[in-house]
């Protein structure tokens, strides 16, 4: 894809499997997934719930719960196996390298410890990790300072509180200043802005762009909103029951969407201009993860279904600057 | 800002003191309830069942049992808040001098076991928790289950026979070694007084014989203990921040027993009277076994004398204490959780 | 109408909750439940993921024997009882509990006579097993009546304070803490020792000891299924007070506590077998579980088998039960997905 300079990708995902073992039995949650994202790139996952997303976002920072299970493939962080890294290097990848901010504030932030206790606590981690000294009093200012650009009103009011006194607005910069302390290359956030009001939303998606753009950070931004996605990232990346089919630049992906699901997608969004008339919904109810249908997982549901379609998986194809995963644009004969 | 951890232990206190005229009322309505008339009542003062009908009347009329109830009631608290329980029928001394007596032995008992039981339970708890469904879980599963399963006269029992009996490590009853003289009275606990008279050999044997029923007291507890803390610390594993404090490049350790296990501990201390009301109850047998001299042992002898005076205010100061125990938890709780101290 | 709408909610299938709306990052496969109806789940879902944990079935298996023994053992003590032929309950039994077989005196246990001296014999040479099985239907009965009994008074109570609020719910707040401050085997000991002797006394006991934590637990389903949305919508309809708690409340209140009441039935046994061991509640002629335990520590230490036994065996059913409760918790919760 990038002709530029080769730099390795700050994220280059191949070919992921992941599964759960429940018990409900195994649930095959990602399907031979792939990604990959260059520095200061800011790409979107976007699909509906259940559809892999979060466990994308996870997998690549190993948060996967216990029952989780990484059956094949890869995941590297600017060249290095995540996958089988273990202790001190785990940590610090964690640490240095990566960052995540998560949906519900209420759940956020340690409800017992204050906020200028956990901003610390994270650059303490960060000057260990580089091996730098930790002055109590040069920290303190560096957190300070960043709450200030979250621009977040009242820093040093905010540092001597507890989380439960603050909004989940607030919440959240608190957790954004955090992963800037950190410093990482690539920041994930999974569905921050979900379980905040739409001009909350709004301001903390700017900030997002703004400090991307500033820091040259990979940001991942994992969403069921498209409108979300298209505000914040260059890049859009659909996934419907556990497989990417299609992924381009949100531009290129507004204006003309390939495959079904995500020309469905953009469709369902509601419009403000009275032209509209009908909305339209995507017919049929979400895969059941347990059995997974047969051969293209969107095929139950997909109104230009083939018979090819309901045996074979579709593998990518290159399309306009983006990939599809879709028989009705090719991949049949391979 | 602060002053909320007054408002809010004012506002428990309170609630403590309605909880105790409640537990008087349900006691008495109880005793009413199933003691209708004057005549029944007078049983309860009498020592001998055997008692005639006139006998009985004389003690109608010497305690008032046929006054209307909210009489009765009312000379009921009043009594009660002179600290007068009644008087026992096999010794004809004051229930409370002689419960008094007891009382510190068992709460010393209860207190020592409980604290046993419940640190290496939340411990194991919290093991358990982190290696979720693996061998450490199944393990500690395993004995949690028979510290909660097994009846506490069981464990007193196979206690005593293996260390008293087959391997003579320990003394199989009573507080202390009988020939001893006992120490200056300040408290009424065995341990505390000889510590403060400086009596180091009673200390010694006193020690030596609480070790039993407090391991007893401690393995009753424990299963409590570890099972709600395993359930709380699985909550508080989920939980997003958990997932931050390893983003902030924690290690593994540092995250479960720093940040999860803080948090978990919080709910649990709220069950801190429970398990303790769980504990006293189980001291009754664990006395009655070792033959400790306490309140459990007093009352077991209670039940068999038939002496009810002495059984109801057993009942009255046992409620009282978890209730005292309750509000030392609420203490706890809000200096644990900040979301409880302020607005 | 209520009953039968009860009965219908125990035995459904559970909802398909593998669609992919219910999956989150963690895997955790929350029950799904939506806002119309709130099934969540019924028997048949605890039976079949029951199965998956060993322990837990095997939890199960005890418990089947346990109460399946206890209510053929039950019935015909029961008959014996009523038709004047007192041999009929022991039929099953391998020796009379009752006789008295000096010659036997305190055997230990041996594969001698088989079943019959498995647990040895106590000072009068009864078979210790024979009276433990004789004595079980005391012990099933009494846990499933007292944790009947309390679910039944806890649920009329505590879903009615819940959901009318008010000085109602103040007082039954007020009422429960009062209750809970003490212990169950202190509050049962006052009460048995006051109504006098008997297996009956002792159940009424257990009874009043029980019921208030089931009526916290209603309480706090009412509470939070009153604001429901199908209640507003029933309301809205014109169903009155009666009708709402019957058709919605009561049936969706009972799932979360179909766990924990599985785990009491075990706590009852325990808490019944430490006051048999205090000798309350006994009936003459009658052993008892925990009695049998206290009857032989004058031969103790040396013959250990009739005071240590009968705690064991208490002490297998307790843990079958706590088993079995623990998981189905664990289940409702969502903690217990792998």
């Amino acid at each position: 894809m990038a002709t530029q300079q080769s730099t390795i990708p700050t994220v280059s995902v191949q070919n992921l499997s992941v599964s759960y073992t429940t018990v409900y039995g195994t649930v095959r949650a990602l399907n031979s997934v792939s990604l990959e994202i260059q520095k200061g790139e800011s790409i979107s996952i976007v699909g509906e719930s259940g559809c892999g997303k979060s466990t994308l976002g996870h997998s690549i920072v190993r948060l996967l719960s216990p029952n989780a299970n990484i059956d094949s493939g890869t995941i590297e962080l600017e060249g290095k196996d995540v996958v089988k890294m273990k202790g001190a290097e785990l940590t610090h990848m964690r640490g240095l390298d990566a960052f995540m901010i998560f949906q519900d504030p209420l759940n956020s932030l340690n409800p017992v410890k204050r906020v200028d206790v956990q901003l610390l606590e994270a650059l303490r981690m960060r000057y260990k990790l580089e091996g730098r000294t930790f002055v109590e009093e040069e920290a303190y200012k560096e957190a300070e300072d960043k709450l200030t650009d979250v621009r977040m009103p009242d820093p040093e009011k905010i540092m001597t509180r507890y989380p439960h006194q603050l909004s989940g607005g607030q919440i959240q910069r608190v957790v954004i200043s955090m992963g800037l302390l950190m410093r990482p290359k690539l920041l994930i956030a999974d569905e921050p802005t979900s379980a905040l009001d739409v001009t909350i939303q709004a301001q903390v998606l700017m900030l997002l762009r703004e400090l991307q753009r500033t820091y040259q950070m990979s940001i991942i931004f994992i969403t069921h909103d498209i409108n979300v996605a298209y505000a914040v990232s260059d890049r859009m990346v659909v996934m419907y029951a556990g497989e990417v089919v299609e992924s381009n630049a949100s531009e290129s992906m507004i204006r003309t969407a390939y495959h079904p699901y995500a020309q469905a997608l953009i469709k369902s969004v509601p419009r403000t201009t009275k032209k509209e008339g009908r909305l339209t919904a995507i017919a049929g109810s979400p895969p059941n993860m347990l059995h997974p249908p047969a051969g293209c997982r969107f095929n139950p549901r997909c109104q230009y279904a083939m018979d090819i379609c309901r045996v074979k998986s579709p593998p990518p194809v290159r399309k306009e600057g983006g990939e599809v995963r879709c028989f009705l644009h090719g991949g049949s004969d391979s | 800002m602060s002053s909320n951890i007054g408002f809010f232990l004012v506002r428990r206190a309170i609630n403590a003191v309605v909880t105790l005229l409640f537990l008087v009322l349900i006691i008495f309505v109880l005793i009413h309830i199933i003691l209708p008339s004057p005549i029944a009542l007078a049983k309860l003062y009498s020592p001998n069942p055997r008692a005639t009908v006139q006998y009985l009347q004389t003690i109608v009329n010497r305690y008032g049992l046929a006054a209307p109830i909210w009489v009765q009631f009312y000379n009921y608290v009043v009594q009660l808040f002179h600290g007068n329980l009644g008087t026992d029928t096999i010794s004809g001394n004051p229930v409370a001098t002689v419960l008094l007596l007891y009382l510190p032995v068992t709460l010393e008992l209860v207190i020592i076991g409980q604290i046993f039981g419940v640190v290496i339970g939340l411990y194991t708890g919290g093991i358990a928790a982190s290696n979720r469904n693996r061998a450490p879980d199944y393990g500690m599963k395993a004995v949690y289950l028979t510290s909660w399963g097994a009846p506490p006269f069981l464990v007193a029992v196979i206690l005593q026979l293996i260390f008293a009996y087959w391997l003579n490590l320990l003394p199989s009853s009573l507080i202390a070694d009988p020939t001893l003289p006992i120490p200056h009275v300040v408290t009424g606990a065995p341990i505390l007084d000889a510590l403060l008279a400086g009596d180091w050999t009673y200390l010694y044997s006193s020690i030596q014989h609480i070790i039993l029923p407090a391991v007893t007291i401690a393995v009753i507890g424990f299963g409590l203990v570890t099972r709600l803390t395993r359930a709380s610390m699985i909550d508080a594993l989920d939980k997003d921040y958990v997932k931050l404090a390893y983003m902030k490049g924690l290690s593994k350790r540092k995250v479960v027993w720093g940040t999860a296990f803080r948090n978990a501990l919080i709910p649990i201390i709220t069950l801190i009277a429970l398990i303790f009301a769980f504990s006293v109850g189980g001291a009754v047998v664990v006395e009655d076994v070792f033959e400790y001299h306490g309140m459990g042992w007093f009352t077991v002898n209670a039940i068999y004398n038939l002496d009810y005076p002495a059984i109801l205010a057993f009942t009255i100061l046992v409620g009282l204490s978890v209730i005292v125990a309750n509000l030392a938890a609420d203490l706890l709780y809000a200096a644990a959780d900040p979301r409880v101290r302020l607005t | 109408m209520g009953l039968r709408s009860i009965w219908d909610h125990l035995r459904r299938k559970p909802i398909q909750s593998t669609k992919a709306g219910a999956t989150d990052a963690g895997g955790a496969k929350k029950l799904e439940g939506g806002e119309a109806g709130e099934v969540s789940a019924g028997m048949r879902f605890y039976l079949l993921y029951l199965r998956k944990d060993r322990a837990a079935f095997v939890g199960l298996v005890l418990i089947a024997i346990f109460l399946g023994w206890a209510a053929i053992e039950g019935t015909l003590q029961e008959i014996g009882a009523y038709t004047r032929n007192p041999n009929l309950g022991l039929a099953l039994i391998p020796s009379n509990p009752n006789g008295l077989f000096f010659n036997n005196k305190l055997l230990p246990p041996s594969l001698n006579s088989f079943p019959n001296d498995l647990f040895g014999t106590n000072y009068l040479g009864q078979s210790i097993l024979a009276r433990m099985m004789y004595a079980a239907p005391h012990d099933a009965l009494a846990s499933v009546l007292v944790v009947g009994s309390a679910i039944v008074i806890g649920m009329l109570l505590g879903t009615t304070a819940g959901y009318f609020g008010g000085w109602l719910d103040e007082l039954l707040m007020r009422l429960t803490d009062a209750f809970l401050s003490l212990p169950g085997i202190v509050l049962a000991i006052a009460i048995a020792t006051l109504v006098g002797g008997g297996f009956t006394s002792l159940l009424y006991a257990l009874i009043v000891v029980w019921w208030p934590t089931y009526a916290r637990f209603f309480r706090g389903q009412a509470l939070s299924l009153r604001d429901k949305a199908y209640v507003e919508a029933s309301k809205l309809s014109g169903a009155g007070s009666g009708r709402i708690l019957l058709r919605h409340i009561f049936p969706n209140s009972i799932d979360p506590i179909v766990a924990y009441a599985t785990l009491d039935l075990g706590t009852v046994i325990l808490t019944y077998s430490v006051l048999a061991f205090l000798g309350i509640g006994l009936t003459i002629g009658y052993p008892e579980w925990g009695a049998e335990s206290s009857l032989g520590l004058p031969y103790f230490p040396f013959q250990w088998w009739p005071a240590i036994i009968p705690g064991v065996v208490i002490a297998v059913v307790v843990i079958a039960f706590t088993l079995v409760g623990d998981r189905m918790q664990d289940l409702i919760v969502g903690r217990m997905t792998y």
